[in-house]
């Protein structure tokens, strides 16, 4: 079991987590969605596996880096 | 026969010191040099050029080049092989010139000697020019010394060994630097005077001057990899363009990067085998596009939609990732794709993204690589982090060798093309075309933005103004319909996403057989902004 981080490619804010902590999720399936630029950008899992924690809330501001959730694969 | 003496003739002996110089050459540094070099999980010059090339296509160059050791008869006793292994060799049947320092030999240090093997003004170099052939630096040295000042008798001036023809190189045949090791100074600087350049995660590091020197200069302790890493290097300042993840990662790499490349800029990019057909029309690209119109999509799945199967070759994919710079292949011709990443900011583009979109726009067409741009782009990007790092001069720089370019591209605009980055991804040079999916919106700038900027006025007069403007935007946004901009012939066509890949394949079949007759070396004039 692996740990990955989901981090964010961009400074902006979380508009909506679609995830919730014990979810499965497949590679690719967005687990939250951004805010930037005005465009809504999909912050999608690494690999298959289970999103095991959840580090930011709706609303809240990131920066380009920040890790935003974990998935355990 | 049988009362001739035992004693070897002259020529017998002179083959005997033949094999012995040539087995000297092979022993590099010595067992115990080579021993420590294996430890550090690096392989040896000869292993490296071994691992890249086709097996037993190697032609060494300059292999009894050394210092040899003589007894008191002066009967040679050993040769210590100049740090430095060159030749002629093979990659997919094309010849190459190729070459790199041995670091088992004083650290791959500059040779002393006037004439060099490789390095700055070295003669592997010479190899690459004469025979029109690609060139492969592995790099793996610590450039000048002072140790040789003695020997010597006189420091070196900067560029009596310049890098003349190196730069010469850049316009003439394809140059690859691979940094090996830990590269400072000269030798860094000649990976930087490349089309393609890569580093080894975690064995590799380079930078214009080493830890000492950084501390030495500026009080600053610093880890050499800290300093002049993957993460540095290639994620955060460009310094090289692709990370490997291990040597023979980076040597597959190189393969691919010269799979694509013409042996030189008189000779047309070698057309590929594929089995897959001009006629594949994925209907995964009639989806990919929101609905939403301000929901990002992956760029990186349209493109391989498009493009030959497994034909993708990615260069820089972890620096300036609002654009995506990545060689293909189109009914087995090679092309170069200029994609915006919609992920990154809405494609906007930044001073980074400018940076790597010039490189690969120079690099394509130079060696006459067609180039398909895949259009989303809002616009330069905007705020005072933008404005500091000189998104702006960037931009139109990218901007201006967009409208140099004189190979032929083609231009599909998927959803934004706006402003002056949108000009970026264009030009209007003869046969180059520009047509656009039905989700196509294009303009100076949006509407939404542009109408609260231009009737401002209007808006804060009316009773509701919030109203008033989605009133405007409403009124304005039938007009914004790519449709009524191929009404007016401003695009070539509007196509059925599904139709992109044979369309593309059509066309860049066609630009190949016009290429044929404007190949050569590039005249370049004039002064970039």
């Amino acid at each position: 079991m692996a740990r990955l981080e989901v981090k964010s490619e961009v400074t902006g804010t979380v508009w909506k987590i679609e995830k919730s902590v014990g979810d499965s999720v497949a590679e690719f399936d967005d687990i939250m969605i951004l805010e930037s630029m005005k465009m809504e950008i999909p912050a999608p899992s690494p690999a298959d596996g289970k999103v095991v924690e959840i580090l930011v809330e709706e609303g809240v501001a990131v920066e380009e880096g920040q890790v935003l959730a974990i998935v355990e694969s | 026969m049988s009362d001739a003496p035992e004693t070897k003739s002259a020529a017998e002996e002179r083959l005997e010191e033949l094999k012995n110089r040539r087995a000297w050459a092979e022993e590099l540094g010595g067992a115990d040099a080579v021993e420590r070099h294996h430890a550090r999980g690096r392989l040896t010059i000869r292993e490296r050029i071994g691992h890249l090339i086709d097996k037993g296509s190697f032609h060494e160059v300059g292999k009894l080049t050394g210092n040899g050791k003589y007894d008191e008869n002066n009967e040679v006793t050993g040769v210590t092989p100049a740090p430095y292994v060159m030749g002629l060799a093979e990659i997919d049947g094309r010849p190459i010139a190729v070459g790199g320092e041995d670091f088992t030999v004083r650290g791959g240090t500059s040779w002393g000697a006037r004439r060099r093997k490789g390095g700055q003004g070295g003669f592997v170099e010479d190899l690459a020019h004469e025979y029109r052939i690609p060139l492969v630096n592995l790099i793996d040295g610590a450039g000048g010394t002072v140790t040789s000042l003695k020997s010597r008798g006189h420091s070196v001036f900067p560029g009596i060994f310049g890098f003349e023809r190196s730069v010469e190189l850049l316009g003439e045949v394809p140059v690859v630097a691979a940094v090996m090791g830990t590269a400072a100074g000269g030798p860094a600087g000649r990976a930087i005077l490349s089309h393609f350049s890569i580093m080894v995660e975690g064995t590799s590091q380079v930078f214009a001057a080493g830890p000492p020197v950084v501390k030495r200069s500026l009080g600053q302790e610093i880890d050499k990899d800290d300093l002049g890493g993957v993460q540095v290097a290639v994620e955060t300042s460009g310094t090289i363009h692709n990370a490997a993840k291990d040597e023979d990662d980076a040597f597959r790499q190189i393969r691919q990067f010269l799979s694509y490349m013409p042996q030189n800029v008189w000779e047309l990019p070698p057309r590929g085998a594929t089995d897959d057909p001009v006629d594949r029309c994925e209907e995964g690209l009639r989806k990919i596009i929101p609905e939403k119109r301000t929901r990002a999509y992956d760029m990186r799945k349209l493109i391989e939609m498009v493009v030959d199967r497994d034909s993708m070759f990615e260069i820089q994919p972890g620096y300036g990732k609002a654009v995506i710079v990545t060689m293909a292949r189109l009914n087995g011709y090679p092309v170069g794709v200029i994609a915006n990443n919609p992920m990154i900011y809405g494609g906007a583009m930044d001073a980074k993204a400018a940076r790597k979109q010039i490189h690969f726009m120079e690099l394509c067409d130079n060696f006459h690589i067609p180039v398909i741009f895949l259009v989303d782009v809002p616009g330069f990007m905007v705020g005072l982090a933008a404005e500091k790092e000189g998104a702006l001069r960037e931009g139109m720089r990218a901007v201006y060798t967009a409208g140099k370019m004189r190979v032929p591209t083609f231009t599909l605009v998927i959803r934004k093309c706006y402003g002056m980055a949108g000009m970026a991804t264009c030009n209007k040079n003869g046969v180059d075309m520009k047509v656009a999916w039905p989700s196509a919106e294009w303009g100076s700038l949006p509407i939404e933005g542009g109408v609260a900027a231009a009737f401002r006025r209007e808006i804060e007069a009316a009773e509701d103004p919030a109203a008033k403007e989605k009133e405007i935007e409403a009124e304005l946004r039938p007009f914004a319909s790519p449709f009524r901009t191929a009404e007016a012939f401003e695009v070539e066509d509007i196509i059925d996403p599904i139709e992109t890949r044979p369309f593309f394949c059509k066309f860049v079949e066609l630009a190949y057989a016009r290429l044929k007759h404007s190949l050569g070396p590039q005249s370049r004039a004039g002064v970039q902004p």
